[in-house]
């Protein structure tokens, strides 16, 4: 698809919009799998002043009828046979849109009535929420346009780039991908989400579009090199930059992809709310540490502020991370909106040079391979299964064999692991379903009466020290 | 032996791997050959993989495996069928 075409697809789906009553101020669900039509899309919403919402396919009907009903959206746009999976009354008054339907014979210009000005969400982001409701991190025009910017100028983006975008719209990862490649008038690939199961296929992927700069989180790059043999064959020739957030990225397999491409490596930092606001270069020197390498300096102009027992940590100490800058979210939608610096939650070090080292949380949100899980949110599903007395969320493991487990405290008897992660997977996006579910007879609790979490992990790690977890 | 024999027996081995592998021996009796494994959360990336590995191990040489992708594992009914085909 050339930007032409892509521009005449944006016109014609934001007219079949205005039409069916999309407005400047709204907010749009886009549900589908990646797409040109997908891509085409969130243009069309922000042409009509209006703010996406995107949510990848595999997200099951009840939890998208949850987002847009948080975010009050008036239409939600997706393919048929998605839309068709929606119970008749779960939406009342917002419209249902096939982008399908959208001709291109029409007029030109249905957006473009008034530009957005810079506050204005341009897209609203939902993340697992701790409480069982998913939070929707709303983005302005001007939060996305200063990390675009700043991602642009740093991998200094051209024409002839071709960026792969690795992960759904929904993540924030995607927005470099499509952004600074829009930017830059570079081409975009986009990966189908159902590479993510074929790593062979994902690396011959990667061979056969020429990509240049690739975007994802660590664990896709080391599925890649584990079980796609990434590092069989020589990188594609025109590959000059391999950018990873969302998670530590073991230094070994930093060191083999080194070794493998004379490629840029950047790691960058952020949650969601922020963007991107730090990001670190692998130096020669990097390689040698024993550690995951820093997540470095602030970018894009934000201010990074370590903060321990209220006052700025020194060099070597550790204290949370607390985020200003023009990055930031506006808030979460529904909510105030964000005042002062954003606390990450994140622990980090301060390094002797000023630079930033990730240490872990504060809380209790958890990475699976990249992507945050709060327990608290798949806690909340699961309680509902009429066959689950009680149930605990725990995190085991690190990188690509991070796990998300399930100890479920059973009803009667005649359970089993399909049920619990059937009944996860109709409520739930596909990586908050729990990987291994474990029934026990009852959950530790702590002097305070709940759930001692530190117990049930523990429990785990000895259970993989003597070689039991698969 | 006949073909809807060797399907079935093609069918039993991999029930018999996701179940022990993915579900802790499944001992209700839950999954069934039309399962959704990747809609239900049974197999991710990495499952995919492990599930992959398995078929390359277990059924090399009586199968020509290039074009078995678990881009397309949606059930062990069309695992199945697709290496079935293949012979």
């Amino acid at each position: 698809m050339t930007y032409r075409e892509l521009d005449l697809r944006a016109d014609a789906i934001a007219r079949t919009l205005a039409e069916r009553g999309v407005e400047a101020g709204d907010r749009v669900v886009l549900w589908s799998a990646k797409s040109a039509d997908l891509v085409a899309s969130t243009q069309a919403v922000l042409r009509l002043g209006a703010a996406y919402v995107p949510v990848s396919a595999g997200v099951p009907p009840r939890r998208v009828a949850l987002i847009a009903r948080d975010c009050t959206a008036s239409a939600v746009l997706a393919p048929e046979d998605l839309l068709d999976t929606l119970p008749p009354d779960a939406l009342p008054g917002v419209r249902m849109v096939a982008p399908g339907t959208a001709r291109e014979d029409g007029p030109r210009g249905a957006g473009h009535r008034r530009g957005p000005r810079p506050e204005d969400p341009a897209y609203v982001l939902y993340t697992s929420g701790s409480t069982g409701t998913p939070k929707g991190v709303v983005v302005s025009h001007s939060a996305a346009l200063a990390f675009v910017g700043w991602a642009a100028s740093e991998l200094d983006a051209r024409e002839d780039d071709v960026f792969a975008n690795h992960a759904s719209l929904g993540f924030d990862l995607s927005v470099l991908d499509l952004y600074a490649a829009f930017r830059a008038g570079a081409a975009v690939s986009l990966v189908p989400e159902y590479l993510a199961h074929d790593a062979v296929a994902l690396v011959d992927f990667v061979h056969a579009e020429g990509i240049s700069v690739w975007y994802s989180v660590p664990s896709a790059l080391v599925l890649m090199m584990r079980e796609g043999r990434l590092l069989d064959r020589p990188p594609p020739p025109g590959l000059r930059a391999v950018l990873f957030a969302g998670e530590p990225f073991p230094i070994d397999r930093v060191r083999a992809l080194a070794r493998w491409s004379a490629a840029r490596l950047l790691n960058l930092y952020g949650p969601t709310e922020t963007n991107v606001c730090a990001f670190h270069e692998v130096t020669p020197s990097d390689l040698e540490r024993d550690r995951p390498v820093p997540i470095g300096r602030a970018s894009c102009g934000s201010s990074l502020l370590v903060l321990k027992d209220g006052r700025p940590a020194a060099p070597g100490e550790e204290g949370g991370l607390h985020v200003e800058g023009p990055t930031l979210m506006t808030g979460y939608w529904g909510h105030e909106p964000l005042r002062g610096p954003h606390p990450t939650g994140d622990i980090v070090r301060v390094l002797p040079d000023g630079a930033l080292d990730f240490v872990g949380r504060a809380d209790s949100m958890l990475k699976v391979r990249g992507h945050r899980v709060e327990p608290g949110d798949v806690e909340a599903a699961l309680s509902t299964h009429p066959a689950v007395e009680e149930v605990a969320v725990v995190g085991a493991g690190t990188g690509l064999d991070a796990r998300l487990v399930a100890f479920v405290v059973p009803r009667g008897t005649g359970m089993g692991v399909l049920s619990v992660k059937r009944h996860a997977s109709e409520r739930l996006a596909p990586h908050m379903v729990p990987d291994l579910v474990r029934f026990v007879e009852a959950l530790p609790h702590n002097r305070n009466g709940k759930t001692d979490r530190a117990a049930l992990a523990a429990r785990l790690a000895d259970t993989a020290a003597n070689g039991g977890m698969s | 032996m006949n073909e809807a024999l060797e399907r079935n027996e093609v069918t039993e081995r991999l029930m018999a791997f996701v179940r022990e592998r993915f579900l802790d021996g499944d001992p209700h009796g839950e999954l069934e050959e039309t399962s959704p494994l990747v809609e239900w959360g049974v197999l991710n990336s990495l499952n995919s993989a492990i599930l992959l590995n398995f078929i390359h191990r277990e059924f090399a040489g009586a199968v020509p495996l290039e074009h078995i992708s678990a881009a397309n594992f949606r059930d062990v009914r069309s695992i199945s069928a697709m290496l079935c085909a293949q012979r």
